[in-house]
């Protein structure tokens, strides 16, 4: 079939100043053509001029991300007739959230930064390291006098389990699709952002990681892992199934467990979960004091009344439990009592 | 000027193994990349890395087995340094944070692959290669390696015989840089892009080839180029070897297991020239569905496919249609690997003092005739390891060299003269032509009066290329630019292999001639060298190394 491709053309940096149009391209697609077969063929036959970046064609090297009529997808992996299909049109536009340089190519500097800041590298923990390499060995069949390699590292247990924590977000290819769909990074452009935060449960998780609570405490500083609001954007739009937001979750989770707390997102956390736990439902005036302690609330008592006189925070003072609190503390017992076997069963297997 | 102790051209992973090998020593060290390194296609690599691991697996049957993939025109002092240093490099791997999948022990598991005689191949799910390079970005952020991203590099410059540096074009910019050095290490990769059917990103141009030959270094055995058995209908993507070691069957349109007819006893497991010729031959015989072969999974089941195939399965349902648990992949042979490249000694030095290579852009030559599945990433890693600790003692040891101030004039004025060219023949249009040649005329099967009809072809496309003009005359991106130079290096590697096919009159591993049917050890034991002196190709050989095992008949 013949359909028409838009695709949003920029060159900011040239000097006449220009700015973003859409050009229209006529294209006749086949069945199974991909977005950037399509691109690749308009920049062969149509206009050599169309910037965009390609590489591996198999959804792998992570060049090809851009917004396909608005949502961030790998041009390699999605279908023309599909995508045309769905909107009786199809607009190709850089990612969103990020500067253009030409056409579909966009600034990943930034991207790259915020990689930079998770310390994206393994740092192994020494004493880990020697204690279990022995039994490595001896498992794998090999003992270390059969190598004849002066320098032979020792390898370090990873069992499957261990694998498997960490599997989903080993799986990013760096596209930049979740960033672009990024709610919390569209409003604070120094947000740690999706991409980076799984990398850092990448490591977090790694059971051979000797500086967990460390990072987890640069991770929770501003604009770090407490930042994210949960929309589920980068979940829902990534490529890879790489689920950034489940890794935000679990670092969040890691990180109150091993007592990173004197922070803002921690302190909110652990107010909502004392609120539920002692009334049944959230007490937004005491939680507003607990996360931001006493003096920055103070601030929040206008914005506090005016909630109040619209009936949309319950009173502060004449604040009752509801009514069958007990269960829900009954709940909190036994959930309470399983975190605590949890952990011993943590500490005996460590 | 920049400054640098190293410069490393490529960012896949026997680049970055150098180059944070070299950073590790002290040296001062930049990759430059025309892609960002992780967008490398050692990315794109699924099946597994070799390693001799297990106490009753010696090294030397790794070796073994690898001499005989190579059809016997490896070197045996080359491959017994790879296959000696494998299992230390995987975990060193695994040291620098990679993740390897376990067994039901708890150790590194192990998949069988094609032409090998014991299951060696570690691996991670199918997607091996991807996580190995990211592991090695995150290094080279550790060690602090600079990274030229998206740097396209136009010449390796040098001083009287020696090289000290390069010139550049920043693509985001359009400005051209000189980057000066004491040793430059070329690790580009492949030439896939030289054919139209083929697994390789659209980045595989081979462009670290064409820079070393123009600086002076010899290219060795580039006619041998693999053709992989199994890829995928239409698109050419590349459908693991490791579906084959999980136990996938090869099937004609009859129903039958073909491979029983030509390597009784492994059958699908056969080396990739041995499976990809009798894929072939199936399809000459008109024994093809659709002009494909089909690989059928089903009998592995689901579980087994979700768990050690899962990128195979999405390739295969995105790109064809096709979910493996349910219907059979259609694949056919398509060019894959390149064993030839630049000349090297074991520590990856070329003849040219200061320039190194490693990994697929390098000729140790480990391949020979034919690389094993799994050697091409093990190579990466030993070899990106050695030549990294060889550049950084010679780069320790010299000083750095004069930069010759003109190099980069000239360099501004070809490309100015590009963009300012007017009424000329499209880029694109080029390599369309030169891909279709090299299809039709220098495939799985190979024949003179073809090869020399593709010579003729080729030689006339030469000149177009010099008359070629540009639409995109911006600075920004200017990728129709850079495809010019790309343009160019293919144009000279497609010359390179059909001579090369052209001289060698036998059939060894994956280079197979119709009217030479048999190996001819008397005569052909020996690797192809290809110079350019004053823009003239020159041929030479050169002997091959042989230490324990005497050529054989090679069968499977």
């Amino acid at each position: 079939m013949k359909i028409k491709i838009k695709i949003r053309r920029c060159e900011p940096k040239c000097e006449t100043g220009c700015e973003p149009f859409l050009q229209a391209y006529d294209l006749q697609v086949d069945d199974g053509m991909t977005i950037l077969e399509a691109l690749l063929e308009l920049s062969a036959n149509q206009d050599p001029t169309i910037g965009f970046r390609r590489s591996c064609r198999s959804a792998i090297c992570g060049s090809c991300a851009v917004m396909v009529n608005g949502f961030p997808k790998l041009a390699c992996n999605t279908q023309v007739i599909d995508a045309f299909q769905k909107k009786d049109e199809l607009i190709l536009e850089p990612l969103s959230n990020n500067r253009v340089l030409k056409d579909l190519v966009v600034d990943f500097s930034p991207f790259w930064e915020k990689l930079g800041k998770v310390t994206p590298f393994l740092t192994i923990a020494e004493s880990k390291n020697n204690q279990q390499s022995s039994t490595h060995l001896t498992a794998n069949g090999q003992s270390s006098a059969s190598s004849s390699y002066a320098s032979t590292p020792v390898a370090i247990t990873v069992t499957k389990e261990d694998e498997e924590i960490i599997d989903s977000v080993q799986k990013c290819i760096m596209c930049g699709a979740c960033n672009a769909a990024c709610n919390a990074l569209e409003i604070d452009q120094n947000y740690t952002a999706p991409a980076a935060l799984a990398k850092a449960w990448r490591f977090v998780g790694d059971v051979r990681e000797g500086s967990k609570k460390k990072r987890l405490e640069r991770l929770s500083l501003d604009h770090g892992m407490w930042s994210c609001v949960r929309c589920f954007h980068c979940t829902e739009y990534c490529p890879k199934e790489v689920a950034p937001l489940q890794a935000i979750e679990r670092l969040r989770s890691r990180a109150i467990k091993k007592g990173v707390l004197d922070n803002q997102g921690a302190k909110h956390t652990t107010a909502l979960v004392e609120s539920v736990k002692r009334v049944g439902r959230l007490d937004e005036a005491a939680m507003t004091f607990k996360t931001l302690g006493f003096l920055r609330s103070l601030g929040m008592i206008p914005f506090g009344l005016k909630m109040e006189m619209h009936g949309k925070m319950p009173h502060p003072i004449i604040f009752p439990a509801i009514e069958d609190i007990e269960e829900v503390r009954s709940i909190y017992k036994k959930r309470e009592a399983e975190i605590e076997s949890e952990e011993k069963d943590e500490k005996s297997g460590e | 000027m920049v400054v640098h102790d190293i410069i490393v051209i490529g960012g896949g992973l026997a680049g970055m193994r150098a180059a944070v090998e070299a950073a590790r020593s002290g040296q001062n060290v930049a990759i430059v990349s025309k892609v960002h390194p992780v967008r490398s296609h050692s990315v794109a690599a699924q099946g597994g890395i070799n390693a001799a691991l297990k106490q009753d697996d010696p090294w030397e049957d790794h070796s073994f087995d690898t001499v005989k993939g190579s059809d016997y025109l490896g070197d045996q002092d080359a491959i017994e340094i790879l296959t000696k240093e494998a299992p230390s490099d995987i975990l060193e791997l695994e040291k620098m944070g990679a993740v390897f999948s376990r067994d039901e022990t708890g150790a590194i598991a192990q998949r069988p692959f094609g032409g090998a005689g014991y299951p060696r191949a570690c691996y991670l799910a199918d997607r091996t290669g991807h996580s190995l390079l990211h592991v090695l970005f995150e290094q080279t952020i550790k060690h602090g390696v600079f990274i030229y991203n998206e740097w396209f590099v136009l010449e390796i410059v040098k001083e009287g015989s020696v090289v000290s540096g390069i010139i550049a074009l920043d693509m985001q910019t359009g400005k051209l840089h000189r980057l000066r050095a004491k040793a430059v290490i070329v690790a580009t990769g492949g030439y896939g892009r030289v054919f139209g059917s083929t697994t390789n990103a659209l980045s595989s141009t081979g462009d670290g080839m064409g820079l070393a030959l123009s600086a002076g270094a010899p290219l060795m055995d580039m006619e041998f180029v693999q053709y992989h058995p199994t890829t995928l209908k239409r698109t050419g993507l590349l459908i693991t070897e490791g579906s084959r070691g999980e136990g996938g069957y090869l099937i004609n349109s009859k129903g039958e297991r073909f491979m029983e007819k030509y390597a009784p006893s492994v059958l699908e497991l056969a080396s990739r020239d041995v499976v990809s010729r009798a894929e072939q031959t199936e399809l000459n015989n008109g024994l093809g569905i659709d002009g494909c072969i089909h690989l059928d999974l089903r009998h592995l089941g689901r579980e087994k496919i979700m768990e050690r195939l899962p990128q195979i399965r999405e390739i295969s349902i995105k790109f064809a249609g096709v979910d493996p648990i349910l219907a059979p992949i259609p694949v056919r042979p398509g060019a894959h690997y390149s064993m030839g490249g630049v000349m090297t000694d074991v520590d990856g030095a070329t003849p040219v003092t200061g320039l190194f290579s490693a990994g697929e852009s390098a000729c140790v030559s480990v391949h020979g005739a034919n690389r094993l599945g799994g050697n091409s990433l093990l190579e990466t890693i030993v070899f990106g390891r050695r030549t990294g600790t060889a550049a950084s003692k010679f780069s320790a040891s010299t000083d750095l060299p004069n930069f010759d101030s003109t190099s980069l004039a000239r360099s501004s004025e070809i490309v100015g003269e590009l963009l300012n060219r007017k009424d000329g023949e499209k880029p694109s249009k080029i390599l369309k032509d030169i891909n279709d040649v090299m299809d039709s005329n220098c495939s799985v099967y190979r024949e003179e009066n073809s090869l020399k009809d593709g010579l003729q072809k080729i030689t006339e496309i030469k000149k177009r290329v010099d008359r070629v003009s540009l639409t995109d005359k911006g600075d920004v991106f200017n990728t129709e630019l850079t495809s010019v130079f790309e343009l160019g290096h293919i144009l000279t590697l497609a010359e390179i292999i059909l001579l090369g096919a052209i001289n060698r009159k036998e059939s060894r591993g994956s280079h197979s001639r119709t009217d030479f049917k048999e190996r001819d050890d008397k005569n052909w034991l020996k690797h192809t060298l290809i110079k350019k002196k004053n823009n003239e190709l020159t041929i030479d050989y050169k002997d091959v190394t042989i230490t324990n095992f005497e050529p054989k008949e090679r069968s499977y």
